[in-house]
């Protein structure tokens, strides 16, 4: 083990900390690191083969011989399936094979009921529009508070729809005894906030392409957030050895929770390619993406938040549920997860419902418990009667997000655009600012291998089995190992999204970047010292003496060379390293902040929010390419901002179907409801591994929605308790203040 | 969707006897294609006017009117001087529908004979009074009412799609349809009628009439105002969820006639009379919009989840109106 001091901290929190790592391990970099690549504007590297049409995702795979494979779903929420006519379909021009598939009784809209394999698009259009289902219609329920209703229909008939109470919630458990806190609290207020069932809606829809080699070898490619999960459920399920399952994923069309393993497509493709000895295709429509591919469950959060006169608050207490649909884990929402209230009782509790299957989404929970918990900090402040910013920051404890708050007050202008007065505009546009804050917790982990490997040309790949959701994994990659070879970064190629490389983590928890970034920096540092040692060699000086900088080796007495030219040395098989992801060590925080304010303008005649400004200041340690991440905050704040104000799975609750299943209907925030996003990152050295780095795909969408609230409030003087923000809400929340609506 | 034969004449005669003998007239395919994936059509021949030359532009005529190819884009409406001239609002109406690259593709003619986008209609999953089923499921308990209409809904509560078609009612337009028995004009307020069981088109036209051009009078600077106002929830590409067009004549100040159609809040393009009356004999002042605006919503019997569509057409009509007067041509 080394021991190396290293200056940690933030703004003028900063200390010297003695960081012990493994020899192998560089020392963390310090808030006086000098870099020449990390924490600069690096585009993507394959930004061009993405923006050109050139990258090739699952689904434009076209293996010769390709069949194509669609699913025919239920479109009852709840319906034992009686009879599926397929004789008539099998003999159907091009059709290769039709099949029934999952069990008899269907609980959800979008169930599969069976599958069609055909040699073209066409004759496979014509074969599904020819199966004939009977179905048994049953009782059904896809609200989850019909579904607690005494005698409503269950989705298990051995469990009640209401799951288990689960007082833990996400991201603060309980603590103290809230009933004394309630009791002893001199303000208190209490509200019911509800939020929308929301789809992923990846561009990408899930789907594979799937093919068999006559040894029995599968090659899968797939649109998955963890090639290695599907490889192995694979190898599980078709009964194969992991060996012989290769699952790619070159380039992916987002995911955002939906994609960790297979889905009945993904399945279904693999089998019928094995069934039908041809590759087969077979991906979701839209429809499907949005019935069936994963949703982030809806809430009604009841709460009180207590405290006193003088804003401090001391308690959090009620009772918050949701549908993850069919099952009942995941609805828990994050209302106790900032500011260390010191006494906190939420009972949170799942509701199965007849709708498909809730899925981690951006941020599990955090969206919605933070909307209703920043809106009721609103409310706190309000009735202890002191600026909602003044009391977050006598409230927050976080060493990095208290520091933030004021960045981003002065960035909003919240001294010169908050309303004293709610309302008060003249004319029928209001506008407004609001402030929210979050947490996430994700410095990322495993032991998890980068290869790198150096050819006598220069040429440097870096090769690892993660696969890029979207965020810009392969060029945070290419950085970190450029920066420590003092090459450009795109002169490293990388290759990763293929399960025959050093396995990688799936893409989630905002863990992919810290987890194979400084293992990818390990990397670098055993290339560079290969690379130094011959040379040095060649030299006849010190190998420690050499410094690679701006694709040059500089050595002692004037010596100099390009990078190509001193990889020329090398061996003739090049040079083959690896770097390995260590544990975490003892850093400058363990979790993130952030926070956002949000300027808005409401239109109080046709209840019509447009947002005009979002202040994103965000924090995730040393931020290692600086365009790459704020393209994560943008995209983080465009989907707060659908979030709040559009997205919205409307099911019909006669059939339990979804009645908005398309991108028209189905809103999603698009350029024109973008608005100027100013964002900002701490500089924050936290040695937590030796890049310092954190991940930010899930922080930057979790304030958002409840920033933008609160500037409505802040505009109207009303108080939107459910999302999304729509004209007709906007209208009978304003009409109920006036006292006249309903 | 079904395999069929793609016609693609290049007279409108010869449209005429294609689509006179069963074949599904597609303009540039928005719409139809969209239904013909669903299955809600499956035909067996479509016929296009894409090749029939002459349909796809606009002419100011000497009379300062306008004629307007059943094929011209939304996009070439939008960007028209000619349009921005004789019919402002039609320009702005095109203008904010869709998204560009749909505004390049979109037609006039397309537009006006869109079917309704209700999610009902759009999935054959659904029981829907348009496809033949006895009621309609938006009214049922349960129902998903919020982009519904709050006039004319008893039978069938969807709500029309189009925008361009109340600015062209309003402006007094007609459309020319050709057909075996030779052209014949029907003024765009009547190419509508109430839904019926089973019939899937809003419009009076039928297998043989294909619509050619559309005839806009011109707004006569000094006689005439129009407005135009519409609610969308999102700030581009998103469906109104409200439109007002109005035209008005008014003499030294007062209105002499008035013509005030919704969109989005009925199965067809909706005529506010109520609101018309309001207007004629009044002077044409901020004050009397704002009437007018609550005349509008006469006889509507919204459904819980389209309460709003009422306080919006109120808005949209005042809005729509003071543009008007506020307009300097």
């Amino acid at each position: 083990m080394a021991e190396s001091k290293v200056k940690l901290g933030v703004a003028d929190v900063v200390a010297e900390k003695t960081i012990r790592h493994e020899d192998a391990d560089p020392a963390p970099w310090g808030l006086d690191a000098r870099l020449a690549v990390v924490g600069t504007e690096v585009s993507r590297v394959d930004g061009f083969a993405k923006a050109s049409g050139a990258a090739r995702y699952a689904g434009d795979q076209r293996p010769t011989g390709l069949a194509f494979a669609r699913i025919v779903r239920c479109p009852h929420a709840h319906a034992n399936v009686t009879r599926v006519d397929l004789d008539a379909v099998r003999t159907m021009p091009g059709v290769l094979a039709a099949d029934e598939t999952g069990g008899r009784r269907k609980t959800y809209a979008g169930a599969p009921v069976a599958v069609v394999c055909a040699a073209d698009e066409r004759s496979l259009d014509d074969a599904v529009a020819a199966v004939r289902v009977s179905y048994e219609v049953l009782p059904h329920v896809v609200d989850a508070t019909e579904a607690l209703a005494e005698g409503a229909a269950q989705v298990d008939p051995k469990r009640a729809n209401r799951g288990d109470a689960d007082g833990r919630g996400r991201g603060g458990g309980p603590a103290g005894d809230a009933q004394k806190a309630l009791d002893e609290a001199e303000l208190k207020v209490e509200a019911t906030y509800r939020t929308q069932v929301q789809t992923h809606v990846p561009l990408e829809p899930h789907g594979s392409v799937a093919t068999w080699s006559e040894d029995g070898k599968l090659t899968l490619w797939c649109s998955t957030q963890s090639v290695d999960a599907v490889r192995n459920e694979m190898a599980r399920r078709f009964q194969v050895p992991a060996a012989d399952v290769r699952v790619v994923t070159e380039f992916m069309g987002g995911g955002f929770g939906c994609k960790f393993g297979p889905d009945p497509c993904d399945y279904e493709a693999v089998r019928l390619a094995r069934a039908t000895k041809r590759p087969v295709w077979c991906m979701n429509d839209r429809r499907e993406e949005h019935l069936t591919g994963g949703f982030r469950p809806d809430s009604v959060q009841k709460l009180t938040l207590g405290g006193r006169r003088d804003g401090t608050m001391t308690v959090i207490a009620g009772e918050c549920y949701g549908t993850p649909g069919n099952g009942q884990g995941g609805a828990g929402a994050a209302n106790t997860a900032l500011y260390d209230i010191p006494a906190r009782g939420v009972t949170q509790f799942g509701v199965s419902t007849f709708t498909a299957h809730g899925r981690a989404f951006r941020a599990p929970g955090h969206p919605q418990g933070v909307f209703a918990l920043e809106g009721l900090v609103d409310e706190f402040a309000l009735a202890a009667g002191m600026d909602p910013l003044d009391v977050r920051r006598l409230n927050d404890k976080h060493p990095v997000r208290r520091l933030e708050w004021p960045v981003g007050a002065k960035r909003i202008g919240w001294a010169q655009h908050r309303r004293k007065v709610p309302g008060s505009d003249r004319g029928p546009v209001k506008r407004g600012v609001g402030c929210a804050g979050g947490v996430w917790y994700n410095a990322g982990g495993g032991s998890w291998r980068i290869d790198v490997a150096v050819a006598r040309d220069g040429s440097v790949v870096v090769r690892s089995g993660v696969q890029d959701i979207g965020t810009g994994t392969k060029t945070v990659l290419a950085v970190l190992v450029a920066e420590e070879l003092g090459v450009a970064p795109g002169a490293v190629r990388v290759e990763i999204g293929d399960s025959r490389f050093p396995p990688g983590p799936g893409s989630g928890g905002s863990t992919t970047a810290p987890s194979v970034g400084p293992a990818a920096r390990e990397a670098g540092v055993r290339a560079r010292e290969g690379v130094a040692a011959v040379v040095a060699a060649a030299w006849g000086v010190d190998a420690d003496k050499l410094s690679f900088a701006g694709g040059r080796v500089r050595g002692p007495g004037g010596k100099e060379t390009t990078f190509e030219q001193a990889c020329a040395q090398l061996p003739s098989e090049g040079l083959s390293v690896s770097g390995v992801r260590r544990k975490n060590y003892e850093g400058f925080s363990g979790t993130c902040g952030g926070v956002q304010f949000a300027r808005v303008a409401v239109d109080v005649e046709t209840g019509v929010v447009r947002v005009e400004k979002v202040v994103a200041v965000h924090d995730a340690g040393r931020i290692v390419d600086t365009l790459t991440a704020r393209s994560q905050v943008n995209g983080g704040v465009i989907q707060g901002i659908s979030y709040a104000l559009f997205e919205e799975k409307r099911l019909d609750r006669a059939s339990g179907d979804m009645v908005n299943p398309t991108f028209d209907t189905y809103r999603i925030a698009g350029m024109a409801d973008t608005p100027e996003i100013d964002v900002v990152f701490m500089d924050v050295a936290n040695g937590i591994n030796n890049v310092g780095m954190m991940g930010l795909g899930e922080p930057a969408t979790v304030p958002t929605a409840a920033a933008v609230a609160n500037a409505v409030a802040n505009a109207t003087g009303v108080r939107m308790r459910e999302l999304p923000m729509t004209p007709a809400r906007v209208l009978a929340a304003l009409a109920a203040a006036r006292g006249g609506g309903k | 969707m079904k395999a069929f034969r793609y016609e693609r004449p290049t007279t409108v005669e010869a449209a005429v006897r294609a689509h006179a003998g069963g074949a599904l007239l597609k303009a540039n395919g928005i719409d139809v294609l969209d239904r013909m994936k669903e299955r809600l059509d499956q035909p067996d021949r479509v016929v296009t006017l894409v090749d029939v030359p002459g349909l796809d532009r606009v002419e100011r005529r000497p009379d300062g009117s306008l004629s307007i190819g059943a094929m011209t884009t939304l996009a070439t409406l939008a960007a028209s001087a000619d349009v921005a001239a004789a019919c402002p609002t039609l320009a702005t109406a095109a203008g904010q529908a869709a998204s560009p690259a749909l505004r390049n593709r979109a037609t006039l003619g397309g537009n006006l004979g869109q079917h309704t986008r209700c999610g009902y209609y759009r999935f054959a999953s659904f029981r829907c009074f348009k496809r033949g089923d006895a009621d309609c499921p938006v009214q049922a308990p349960g129902g998903v009412q919020e982009p519904a209409g709050i006039f004319g809904i008893d039978l069938c509560a969807c709500a029309h799609p189009s925008s361009l078609a109340p600015v062209l009612a309003a402006g007094g337009a007609v459309a020319v349809v050709a057909s075996a028995k030779g052209e014949r004009r029907v003024p765009v307020a009547a190419l509508y009628e109430p839904p019926a069981r089973g019939k899937a088109s809003d419009w009076v036209l039928g297998e043989g009439d294909v619509l050619v051009r559309v005839e806009v009078p011109p707004v006569v600077a000094g006689s005439h105002r129009v407005g135009y106002e519409e609610v969308r929830q999102k700030a581009a590409f998103d469906w109104p969820l409200v439109v007002g067009a109005v035209w008005v004549a008014a003499r030294d100040g007062v209105v002499a006639d008035a013509r005030v159609w919704l969109g989005a809040v009925a199965p067809s393009p909706w005529r506010a009379e109520a609101a018309e009356k309001a207007l004629v004999g009044k002077p044409f002042t901020a004050a009397q919009a704002a009437v007018a605006g609550e005349a509008a919503v006469a006889g509507a019997t919204p459904l819980p989840g389209t309460a709003y569509k009422v306080e919006l057409v109120k808005v949209v009509v005042r809005r729509a109106l003071v543009a008007a007067l506020e307009r300097r041509s």
